[in-house]
């Protein structure tokens, strides 16, 4: 699904060199790292959104780079770690903007969008909150209801960027769930930056390790724990 | 009630309300006239009979420009709310009318028959209006809160005020009546004959709004986020200066400044649809702001025998308690 080749990636001199990935689908990606390390910069990459110094990224045989700006939103989506705070935007509505990629000029929602915009929510549990306003979610049902528009938007490969960041055990837990469901049912390359070792180890993803020393991220199929700290963290 | 079915009876009552306070503004004022008047006016018009000359030059043309005043403005200040992210933002307070200003002044000052034309004084306006929402838009760029963004909006039009003054203060006596009177603003100034190319100009900028409803609900959650969903940015932005430019231009070289209608109008209109669906908010701003301004100019004609209330101190009096309203519920 995402393949890259001698890429190395930083704003204007180079921060990381990373190793020549192949990231499949039906697979969820933990990206782990130092607070500034590089782990954003990296997301940015991949999503098209940053140049890298040298080197590839192709999105199913395709450089990235390459990509229409208005088609890259159809083939890739991005939760960033912020959900936006919009008075009066309804669950719905703002599931429905995932939609727009593939939409018309104007925007029109088709009675295929309507069913699709359900089944995002009803894949991740959240039905009951369709109705509700943007802006009285909990924190946790703001990163589930990030993720349904993510879904909306019907791309093979989803990045997030900390999606855990701010939620409880129990909400960690449920969005790390739903990620992996959504992996496998859906067939979606998924990447994610995180700080919470011990539930990625339970989750059994892979690993995108930075190595804020040797200035390289590196993918492993397995880690423990302790490898993990040993690599990243040191 | 399903937020659907709210919408249809909200939308229904503008719809029904707009005309109904159009006819009520025809009839207002102090003289009466018949409705066979106000047929005969506009269909079958006799210059000699005085009710049919005051309904075709004088109340006519007032109530339009009083709803084109209304309904530009509120979707200028939507455009303004949507692109800067901030339900305090309006042309007004963010200085672009005081842009208008300036370049009316300017072009009346330099004494170029031209620009003293109605045609000069329209384009002066809209350039103005124009490159004072540019330099808005530059300013957006670099601060970072939304109260911010509104104190370098009001310093930008006192600066503005000041450079309008100074230009008063050296031109000749006939240059300062002109814009003195410019500058009173009222919507008792606009003939039948200029209507045409009002109607024309607001047409053009409103119906642009409709062009670009997708891009502004995506707006809606930042740039960030709208330039994930594919929406070319750069592109939007100079489209909303342009169309508020135009929309508040217009409305500023007829009628002169009139405050904080296009601040409270989408505001409220958002309250009671409660949603973020620009199509909704564009439509349900057009006839909220056109109605907006026909009651208060009902109330200023049901005031005329006492004093003369200029729209312009309604607006504010009406308008400004109401952001003072606004900013204490978003920042408590």
């Amino acid at each position: 699904m995402i393949r890259t080749e001698n890429l190395e990636i930083g704003y204007s001199s180079s921060l990381l060199k990373v190793e020549n990935l192949a990231l499949n689908a039906e697979k969820v990606y933990f990206l782990i790292g130092r607070n500034g390390a590089g782990k954003s910069t990296f997301l940015k990459t991949i999503l098209g959104q940053l140049k890298s110094i040298s080197g590839k990224v192709f999105l199913k045989e395709q450089n990235i780079e390459s990509i229409d700006i208005v088609e890259l939103p159809k083939k890739i989506s991005f939760v960033t770690a912020h959900f936006p705070s919009v008075d009066f935007l309804r669950v719905e509505e703002f599931i429905a903007l995932g939609r727009s990629p593939h939409s018309n000029y104007f925007g029109k929602q088709t009675q295929r969008d309507l069913e699709l915009i359900d089944d995002c929510l009803s894949i991740l549990n959240i039905e009951n909150l369709k109705g509700r306003f943007t802006s009285e979610l909990s924190d946790g049902e703001k990163q589930l209801v990030a993720i349904a528009k993510s879904l909306a938007q019907e791309t093979d490969v989803i990045l997030l960027d900390e999606p855990t960041a701010f939620l409880d055990y129990a909400n960690k837990k449920i969005v790390l769930n739903s990620l992996s469901k959504v992996s496998k049912e859906l067939g979606k390359c998924i990447i994610l930056s995180n700080h919470d070792i011990d539930l990625c180890v339970e989750h059994n993803g892979e690993y995108l390790i930075v190595d804020s020393i040797e200035k390289t991220i590196t993918h492993h199929s397995t880690l423990n724990k302790e490898r993990i700290l040993e690599i990243a963290f040191r | 009630m399903t937020i659907a079915k709210k919408h249809s009876v909200l939308s229904i009552l503008l719809i029904l309300g707009l005309p109904l306070f159009a006819v009520i503004h025809l009839f207002a004022g102090q003289i009466d006239v018949s409705f066979n008047d106000v047929i005969n006016g506009l269909f079958n018009y006799n210059e000699n009979i005085v009710n049919q000359l005051i309904i075709r030059e004088i109340r006519f043309p007032r109530m339009l420009i009083a709803i084109i005043a209304g309904a530009s403005l509120s979707v200028a200040g939507l455009l303004m709310q949507t692109l800067f992210n901030n339900p305090l933002a309006g042309p007004y307070v963010l200085g672009i009318n005081s842009g208008s200003s300036l370049f009316v002044a300017l072009s009346i000052m330099t004494g170029i028959p031209f620009f003293t034309s109605e045609l000069g004084l329209i384009s002066n306006a809209l350039i103005g209006a124009f490159i004072f929402g540019l330099i808005i838009l530059f300013f957006s760029r670099m601060v970072k809160t939304q109260v911010s963004l509104l104190l370098v909006g009001l310093m930008l039009g006192s600066f503005i005020s000041a450079f309008v003054s100074l230009l008063q203060s050296v031109s000749n006596a006939q240059e300062l009546k002109i814009f003195t009177l410019w500058a009173l603003g009222s919507l008792q100034k606009v003939s039948f004959e200029q209507l045409p190319i009002i109607i024309a100009v607001a047409l053009i900028g409103i119906l642009s709004v409709f062009l670009i409803v997708k891009p502004l609900n995506i707006l809606v959650l930042g740039e960030t986020e709208a330039k994930l969903l594919g929406v070319n940015i750069r592109k939007t932005r100079l489209i909303i200066i342009a169309i508020t430019a135009i929309l508040t231009g217009l409305v500023t070289a007829f009628c002169g400044p009139i405050a904080f209608v296009g601040l409270a109008v989408p505001n409220l209109v958002r309250i009671l649809f409660k949603t973020q669906n620009h199509s909704l908010l564009v439509f349900a701003s057009l006839l909220f702001g056109g109605m907006f301004i026909l009651i208060c100019d009902i109330i200023i004609q049901f005031l005329e025998p006492y004093f003369m209330l200029p729209i312009n101190v309604l607006t504010s009096m009406i308008g400004a308690p109401l952001v003072i309203f606004f900013i204490l519920k978003r920042l408590k």
